[in-house]
């Protein structure tokens, strides 16, 4: 039995070692955690990426279950690009077991594009876990929101600009060219949801500040008792009530949340639980980072109206 | 020649003040005149900027900073502490105060985990329960210090220290459980691991007590291993070739400090092992990781022993779920060792020489976990396994069901059902009292604290 393990690993070993390795492309090998950071690194990087992302678009961002496919992914990229602020600190876990040095914690293929992002949120007191799943450094979810865009997308050009300086400018005119057409969708975003400025929502997860703030709706209480917390009946019960005393109208639910629990609130309180993109990919129709908002805003002005 | 010239260099350099200030008035008044128009435009344009509604494309509450170019830029540089505030007296976390929240340069966690068990008083007496010696009690089995982070851009570390009550009633003891550094930035897709580990042998042996996912370890993993599993001080390689799909191979060298499975204690006989590991995906719900390990070393009696595992963990997610519906894990341990064994050959009763005879053994076990809420899960582990030294086997079945009230608590209730075949009689049977067919229900509570770094598949 030894010998024919000692075979067996012998084999798989010259196989793992002779087989030939993957060959080079010649785009650049870009991973992102995130599909909204995959999307908007295509319209940075154009033709000249080829970018994978570890997360899919209907998965909770929050506790990706670190795969080998995940660590296969990064084990070839010349660049990781993370949203940070503990968002996606999973994928330390993945970076470890992919044996790739590009892309470890402190090395130039490592992207943090939360730079530069004014953090909403950010605790100023005291927190624990008391609090729920809080995130210390704040609310980590700004991809979603068009107007971060700039932020990151300059964030993106800086990081593949440091692998590929001679493609710099072409990055920038992506960037720019990307740019113009969100400028153009924004002022219809702006146009379609200002008859409902004002409004207030019930959120189940709280990972709308950025988007609702940005269009002037606020957050009137989440579904969850606290952050990564399930709710408790006497917490619903709550939630209900408020519901109804203030005429909220809609509940923000994500691809990855209980649909039933929610459309059950919703139906108590005489409101209508919708189903946002939480990430590209998330619903069907928004497969890219405009169409992802694109569906938001419109899920939104007519739930709303 | 060269000093002349400096000199001259230096003349104009100190001159130019002096020739700035016997500058023409008119000259002075037409620069002073072009700086007031450029301040003019400027103030118009910060007021037309003002007036305007905020651009779309602005972030919501503030412009935001220019991001940094490039990785070294960050936060500006505060002014390093002066040689009196470092020889000032300070508390412990002065310095991290000093960098403001979250900025502490690794991470920390504690995991708490507390085990209880309830069985017969005949099964106490022989000491024969899961867990031998703590028969009837509650305890805390593992708590653990956790502290991880990088080093610096080439390495990280992990360092856990732990403390447990060891035997019955005795004073909770404190032990470095695994300290060890990664260097992340070896070439050809290569990893070093170097210091006190707990060994990548298989699914389970890596999984810490209170990360487990049943109450107790498996019965193969403790008969093979010993209570705490495989442990050692040496040094592990892993690779992960570039290939398009995921294998990772390791090998390592160690003490042999398991004194269950070697214990020859020494790197002039190291115990060597090696693992390969590979994983299939079918779609987006299905996952599959296979892979089989070895250890080689010796015995404290200089004999040979070598262990060979396998080990197979599936999972059924379905699209979009936050956690897997099935689990079903299992692994299988095979150990070949030489035992000294004292022959009788005239047939007088005494050993006249010490011979030395092979001793093959296998155990197993398989659990299949069932999770329909986010909260509640089901399951069910099954053990079969022989002794790797003594005569005889033994199985159990163990249901158990899982509550986590969040991400971070979680308790858990089982009962356990044990069969130790007649050969074991000489084992288990403390104080005249005998284990050999065992009803247990045991029960445990975990919690975390602060940090804790996402699990591997």
């Amino acid at each position: 039995m030894l010998r024919a393990f000692r075979i067996a690993l012998v084999a798989l070993a010259v196989v793992g070692l002779l087989a030939p390795a993957t060959p080079a492309a010649d785009k650049i090998r870009v991973v992102a955690t995130i599909p909204d950071l995959k999307a908007l690194t295509e319209e940075v990087g154009g033709k000249l990426v080829d970018v994978e992302a570890l997360a899919r678009g209907n998965q909770n961002a929050h506790e990706l279950e670190i795969r080998p496919s995940l660590m296969l992914k990064l084990r070839r990229a010349d660049l990781l690009i993370e949203n940070g602020l503990e968002l996606d600190s999973w994928a330390d876990v993945a970076v470890q077991g992919a044996n790739n040095p590009n892309i470890v914690r402190g090395a130039p293929g490592r992207i943090d594009v939360s730079r530069g992002i004014q953090v909403l949120e950010v605790p100023s007191t005291r927190v624990d876990r008391s609090l729920g799943d809080v995130h210390p450094l704040g609310n980590p979810h700004y991809s979603l929101d068009p107007g971060m865009a700039p932020i990151i997308t300059q964030n993106i050009v800086d990081g593949l600009g440091r692998f590929a300086p001679e493609h710099r400018a072409e990055f920038e005119k992506n960037r720019q060219a990307f740019l113009a057409r969100l400028d153009e969708a924004m002022a219809r975003w702006t146009r379609s949801l200002e008859p409902i400025k004002g409004a207030r929502v019930v959120v189940y997860h709280p990972q709308w500040i950025y988007i609702l703030t940005r269009f002037g709706l606020s957050q009137a209480a989440t579904l969850e008792d606290r952050p990564g917390i399930p709710a408790s009946p006497a917490h619903l019960t709550r939630v209900i009530r408020q519901m109804k005393d203030e005429r909220i109208k809609v509940l923000i639910v994500e691809p990855w949340n209980d649909l039933k629990l929610a459309t059950r609130v919703a139906d108590e309180a005489g409101a209508k639980a919708v189903v946002l993109a939480s990430m590209v990919g998330g619903v069907k129709g928004a497969d890219s980072y405009i169409g992802a908002i694109d569906h938001n805003v419109n899920a939104l002005a007519q739930a709303l109206r | 020649m060269r000093v002349s010239t400096m000199l001259v260099a230096l003349l104009c350099l100190a001159l130019t003040p002096a020739l700035a200030a016997a500058q023409d008035p008119a000259s002075l008044r037409r620069e002073i005149e072009q700086l007031q128009k450029q301040l003019q435009s400027v103030t118009e344009r910060l007021q037309r900027l003002e007036a305007q509604p905020p651009a779309p494309s602005a972030p919501p509450p503030a412009a935001a900073p220019a991001p940094s170019p490039g990785p070294a830029a960050g936060a500006p540089p505060t002014a390093p502490p002066s040689a009196a505030d470092l020889l000032r007296p300070r508390q412990p976390f002065a310095l991290y105060q000093q960098r403001g929240s979250g900025q502490l340069l690794f991470d920390m966690g504690i995991a708490g985990d507390f085990v209880g068990n309830i069985t017969s008083g005949n099964v106490e007496r022989a000491g024969g329960g899961t867990f031998a010696g703590q028969e009837n009690r509650f305890f805390p089995r593992e708590v653990e210090l956790s502290l991880f982070g990088q080093i610096d851009p080439y390495a990280s570390a992990v360092v856990r220290i732990e403390a447990g009550e060891e035997a019955r009633g005795a004073a909770t003891g404190v032990h470095l459980a695994e300290a060890h550094l990664t260097l992340l930035t070896l070439p050809y897709g290569t990893q070093a691991r170097l210091g006190q580990m707990r060994n990548r042998f298989g699914y389970s042996n890596e999984v810490h007590e209170h990360d487990l996912p049943w109450v107790d370890r498996p019965n193969v993993m403790r008969n093979f291993f010993g209570g705490e599993g495989l442990q050692e001080k040496g040094m592990e390689v892993t690779l992960v070739p570039d290939l398009p799909f995921y294998i990772e191979a390791l090998a390592g060298i160690f003490n042999g400090d398991n004194e269950t499975a070697f214990g020859r204690t020494s790197l002039r006989h190291p115990l060597a092992t090696g693992r390969l590991r590979t994983f299939f995906e079918f779609g987006d719900e299905h996952a599959l990781q296979v892979g089989m390990s070895v250890a080689s070393g010796q015995t404290a009696e200089k004999n040979q022993s070598t262990i060979l595992g396998w080990e197979g963990r599936y999972k059924y997610r379905p699209d979009g779920w936050l956690h897997p519906l099935i689990t079903l894990t299992g692994e299988a341990l095979y150990s070949m060792r030489k035992a000294d064994v004292g022959v009788d050959q005239d047939g007088d009763g005494a050993i006249d020489v010490i011979d030395k005879r092979q001793r093959n053994h296998f155990g197993w076990y398989t659990g299949l976990e069932v999770q329909p809420f986010r909260r509640w899960a089901g399951g069910v582990r099954y053990d079969w396994s022989q002794y790797p030294e003594n005569p005889g086997r033994e199985w159990s079945v163990e249901p158990y069901l899982t509550f986590w009230p969040s991400e971070f608590l979680r308790f858990r209730v089982a009962y356990k059902y044990t069969d130790r075949s007649p050969q074991t009689r000489d084992a288990f049977n403390l104080n005249d009292a005998s284990a050999r067919k065992l009803d247990e229900i045991l029960f445990q509570a975990s919690f975390i604290l602060g940090a804790h770094p996402a699990h591997p598949f």
